[in-house]
């Protein structure tokens, strides 16, 4: 990537913020804090609130109640066009009656700067976003790729302290999704702006962002790094929602040896954990599907977390091997990684699932 | 595919009768026009073009001519603006009502246009507005509207509000959103809309027998008037020039909206 100009990212406060469309309550209020320069994703279901949330940052939807401080100002009055942040919207949105770099000279004429001053911070970023010499070109003559590229330029020439992105990959292909993914966190990198990144692929937000926001029915389940939200899920929406997970409800606790816990699951499962359960009515034990690890001899396991069940079917993907064992009438996911010289297991033979203790995880079910 | 082709020869021979069914009687007037007789007869005994410098000598057609004229630029401005407007209110103005606003705009076109005559003639003469040319725009303008309303509507279906979103926070404030963004987007439907509403106001007969006068007789009143009373070559030599004329401005309609599809980009200066 190019050189180019890094400034300080703006640090986002949101307070109560809150919207309701007549009785339908699209976001709950809601607290959220954003530090300068933090790549910073919001998921969830379509529906979850993700969206409002981003549409009443960028001015488009007014919120019913709250405030939200950029840089300590608060811009809830602001109209969309003085709030100066950048936006890219999941088709892209570039303006088809103009060339690209009209495009990206569009908020520098609008901002008044003079022509020369455009011209070159057209360029520059042009070669920031690697299209150098694609100026004259019509968006449509570009691929999905490029045109995203274009609009991350247009949303970024004006050097605004906040960038927001909505779906911005959704509309591309499996592969260049994943190589624009990279591209997204090299730009992020060299432009610094504080970028605010709404997509519903929990991978894509793990990969790229430095804190995520779960949504659901229009409120945050949980905040954090990505492999906090992993480990520590705030509740069974949380677990399922970030990865696979072997959710399990629990009837009842049995109760505690030293840091041991036993609970009984609706089942009939026994299960073992470490963590000391939070006092709620309704648990659920949620095993990752890479902590589990299959053997078919009954002694060789010291695990205090032993099911036997028998092979229901073994998919290869690239990389790994997800196995699915079923247990009375359900299946458990068993994930490892492929390893040479080593067959994995046949449908309908019989195994044993261990794991240790503390990867038992008792969270709230709600 | 031989089966293919044959359906489809099959499609544009019935394509073309129905078009000849309906177009042919139209064309009946040119020839008529050129007849040497004093009466209409098909086909003419005989040529001239005397039917054409009887209407020029006449100053009634001219002067009915500039008062269509004096009325369809007008009533396309107007239909044009307030057009515009109701199709940006109802596809951009997240208006919970933006369905029924819609069917209020378009009513006009579907009524019986002698209904709205007979509504709007004891109006205007209250307003001491009948046979005035502001009258008649104003009555042109309401049935003319929803052509336009119909075309910008379909502009503005084609693209997203994203679009506009974006200029916002590009920094543009609501006028610069609709200079740079909107409106070049949309112009061609405006352009078709209002040569739309131009025709309209131009063909209109019901409203302009009601509402203008003899200083603004407009040219079917004219040819009405004349049809009642003679039926000379004449109206078929004004059918023909109207005619001729009609299919100019439905030729820059196709020709605008073709244009409006290939989307070029557009250089500035």
């Amino acid at each position: 990537m190019a050189e180019y100009s890094k400034q300080r990212g703006a640090g986002v406060v949101i307070e109560a913020l809150a919207k309701r469309y007549g009785e339908v309550e699209a976001l709950a209020p809601t607290d959220l804090t954003v530090q300068s320069g933090e790549f910073f994703s919001l998921i969830g279901p379509s529906g979850s609130g993700k969206s409002t949330l981003l549409g009443c940052i960028a001015g488009f939807v007014p919120p019913s109640a709250g405030r939200i401080l950029v840089n300590g100002a608060d811009i809830v009055a602001v109209p969309p066009y003085r709030r100066n942040i950048g936006m890219v919207f999941q088709n892209y949105s570039l303006f088809p009656h103009m060339s690209v770099a009209e495009n990206i000279a569009f908020p520098l004429r609008m901002r008044k700067l003079p022509p020369g001053e455009i011209a070159g911070r057209v360029e520059r970023i042009l070669s920031v976003v690697r299209l150098p010499g694609m100026g004259d070109r019509a968006p449509s003559q570009l691929s999905g790729g490029q045109q995203q590229r274009v609009a991350l330029a247009r949303a970024a020439v004006y050097d605004p302290p906040l960038l927001l992105m909505d779906e911005p990959l959704g509309a591309l292909d499996k592969n260049l999704r994943e190589e624009m993914q990279y591209e997204i966190k090299q730009f992020h990198r060299a432009i610094g702006a504080t970028v605010l990144y709404v997509t519903h692929d929990q991978e894509e937000a793990a990969t790229m962002s430095d804190r995520i926001a779960i949504l659901n029915h229009g409120r945050i389940e949980q905040a954090g790094e990505p492999r906090a939200l992993y480990e520590q899920p705030r509740n069974a929406f949380v677990a399922s929602f970030l990865g696979d997970a072997n959710l399990f409800e629990v009837r009842r606790v049995d109760g505690a040896i030293a840091d041991r816990i036993a609970v009984e699951t609706s089942d009939g499962l026994r299960l073992v954990a470490t963590h000391a359960p939070v006092t709620v009515a309704r648990l659920v034990a949620c095993i990752r599907p890479e902590a589990i690890r299959l053997g078919n001899d009954p002694e060789r396991t010291g695990e205090t977390n032993v099911i036997d069940g028998v092979v229901a079917d073994v998919v290869h993907a690239a990389g790994s091997v997800r196995t699915r064992v079923s247990v009375g009438d359900r299946l458990v996911t068993v994930r490892a990684a492929t390893q040479r010289n080593v067959t994995g297991w046949r449908v309908g033979e019989a195994v044993r699932m261990a794991w240790h203790p503390r990867d038992t995880l008792l969270i709230p079910k709600e | 595919m031989a089966g293919g082709g044959i359906l489809r020869i099959m499609l544009v021979g019935f394509a073309a009768l129905v078009l000849g069914y309906l177009i042919l009687p139209t064309f009946i007037v040119v020839p008529l026009s050129f007849s040497n007789q004093n009466y209409l007869s098909f086909p003419p005994p005989g040529w001239s073009t005397r039917w054409y410098e009887a209407m020029a000598g006449d100053l009634a057609w001219p002067q009915a001519a500039v008062n269509s004229f004096l009325i369809g630029v007008p009533t396309a401005l107007l239909s044009v603006v307030l057009g515009t407007l109701a199709a940006l209110a109802v596809k951009r103005g997240r208006l919970g009502w933006a369905a029924a606003a819609s069917a209020v705009v378009v009513a006009p076109m579907l009524l019986p246009h002698v209904i709205m005559a007979i509504g709007l003639y004891p109006v205007m003469l209250d307003l001491g507005m009948l046979r005035g040319f502001l009258s008649v725009v104003v009555a042109h303008t309401v049935v003319a509207m929803p052509l336009v309303f119909i075309t910008v509507c379909a502009s503005l279906g084609s693209y997203g509000e994203a679009l506009e979103l974006a200029a916002m926070t590009c920094g543009a404030g609501p006028w610069a959103t609709f200079r740079h963004v909107t409106f070049p987007m949309i112009r061609t439907g405006m352009l078709v809309g209002g040569v739309l509403a131009f025709a309209t106001s131009f063909d209109e007969l019901m409203l302009s027998l009601f509402l203008t006068g003899p200083g603004t007789r407009t040219l079917p009143r004219l040819i009405w008037e004349q049809l009642n009373m003679f039926l000379t070559p004449t109206i078929a030599a004004v059918a023909t020039l109207i005619f001729a004329f009609s299919l100019l401005l439905l030729g820059a309609a196709a020709a605008l909206q073709a244009r409006g599809r290939a989307q070029p980009v557009l250089r500035h200066g």
